[in-house]
C-alpha cells in the first residue's frame, strides 16, 4: 500500500474516532446524577430559605445552581400528576405558602411518600433560584 | 372602640374576600420548542409560579430559568450559559391581566377564551404581549392554556454563528398551568 494512502486511511479513521467521541462524551453526554453528586453546601432548610429572604442577591450568587444538602421536618408531601415535592412553610405570599420545595427524583418518589408527619429528613437536590420559594429539584433522601 | 371593631371586620372580611377570587399554582408548565432546519430542540418546566385574581383579572406567572429540563444535558447547559445567562437573569416574569376576566364565570364549568395583556420580562427585556389563550372551569380548579411565539432577539437572546441553523429564531411557548382556589 502506498504511503500516501495509508496516511489519508489513518487520518480518516482518526477523523471518525474523533467524531464518535465528541457526539457521545460530548453532544450526548449524560446529565450529572444528582443522587450521587457530592453537594456544595449542607444547611439546615430554614437558614436556605432566610438568606434568600435576607439578602437574595447574595443568596442567588452563593446556591443557585448548587447542589444542597438539607435538614428539616417537612410540612407536607404535595404530590401532583408527575411530581412528587417535600415542602417547607415558613410564611404566607404572593403564591401562597413560601418556603423550599424539593422536588424528588423519581425513583425517590415513594420514600417521599412514605415520611411520617413531623419526622426529620435530610434531602439534597439542584437549587434552581427561588421564585418565593426556594426551588431545589432531582432531590433524593438521604435517610429513607 | 365599635369604630375599630368595625374597621377591623371589614378589613377581615376585604382580605377574605381576595383570597377567595385569587387561584394559584406552583406547578405550572411551560414547553419551550424550536424547530429548525438541523434540529427540534424541546424543555419542560413543571415549577412555574402563577397566580389569577378573578376579581380583577390580574394575572401573573413566574418561571425560574433553570428548571428547564433538556433531553440533552449539552442543550441545558447553553441554554443557561450562552442563551438566557440564567446566572445573571434567573427568572422570566409576566405580569398582566385578562382582559376579558368578566366573560368567565368561575364558578360554572366550562370553556372561556381568555384575551391576555401584559409585560413579559426575559433576559433582562421586558416587552409587552397580546395574546390569546383559554381557560377551562371545571370542578373549582381553573386551566389556563396558550401557545404563542417569542422571538429571541426582541430579548436580545443572541445565538452564536456556529449554531445558527440549530435554533429557531422564534420559540414556540405553551402555557399549561392549572390553578386552584387560595385558602390563605
Amino acid at each position: 500500500m502506498k504511503t500516501w494512502l495509508k496516511i489519508f486511511l489513518a487520518v480518516i479513521i482518526i477523523g471518525i474516532i474523533g467524531v464518535v467521541l465528541v457526539y457521545k462524551f460530548v453532544y450526548n453526554k449524560p446529565h450529572t446524577d444528582y443522587s450521587t453528586a457530592n453537594a456544595a453546601y449542607t444547611l439546615n432548610v430554614r437558614e436556605l430559605f432566610d438568606a434568600y429572604i435576607a439578602s437574595p442577591d447574595t443568596a442567588m450568587k452563593k446556591y443557585n445552581g448548587q447542589i444542597i444538602e438539607l435538614k428539616g421536618t417537612p410540612d407536607k408531601i404535595e404530590i401532583t400528576d408527575s411530581l412528587v415535592i417535600a415542602v417547607f412553610v415558613f410564611k404566607q405570599g404572593e403564591f401562597g405558602d413560601e418556603g423550599v420545595r424539593c422536588t424528588m427524583l423519581r425513583e425517590y418518589n415513594e420514600a417521599a411518600k412514605k415520611q411520617k408527619p413531623g419526622s426529620i429528613i435530610r434531602v439534597k437536590g439542584y437549587c434552581t433560584g427561588f421564585s418565593g420559594d426556594v426551588i431545589l429539584e432531582k432531590c433524593s433522601i438521604l435517610n429513607p | 372602640m365599635k369604630i375599630n371593631l368595625y374597621l377591623l371586620s371589614c378589613l377581615l372580611l376585604c382580605s377574605f374576600t381576595s383570597a377567595a377570587q385569587k387561584y394559584i399554582t406552583k406547578n405550572g408548565h411551560i414547553r419551550f420548542y424550536s424547530d429548525s432546519p438541523l434540529e427540534k430542540i424541546e424543555a419542560h418546566n413543571r415549577q412555574v409560579n402563577s397566580a389569577l385574581d378573578a376579581s380583577n383579572g390580574n394575572f401573573v406567572f413566574k418561571v425560574l430559568m433553570k428548571s428547564f429540563e433538556f433531553e440533552k444535558a449539552l442543550m441545558q447547559e447553553h441554554f443557561n450559559e450562552n442563551y438566557v445567562e440564567s446566572d445573571k437573569y434567573p427568572d422570566a416574569t409576566f405580569i398582566g391581566k385578562v382582559l376579558n376576566f368578566k366573560d368567565i364565570n368561575f364558578g360554572k364549568d366550562g370553556l372561556y377564551n381568555a384575551n391576555i395583556q401584559g409585560k413579559l420580562t426575559m433576559h433582562g427585556i421586558s416587552k409587552e404581549i397580546s395574546e390569546k389563550g383559554t381557560f377551562e372551569v371545571k370542578q373549582r380548579k381553573l386551566t389556563g392554556k396558550s401557545k404563542f411565539n417569542v422571538v429571541l432577539a426582541d430579548f436580545k437572546i443572541s445565538i452564536p454563528g456556529t449554531v445558527v441553523n440549530n435554533i429557531s429564531k422564534s420559540i414556540e411557548i405553551t402555557v399549561d398551568v392549572t390553578l386552584e382556589k387560595a385558602n390563605m
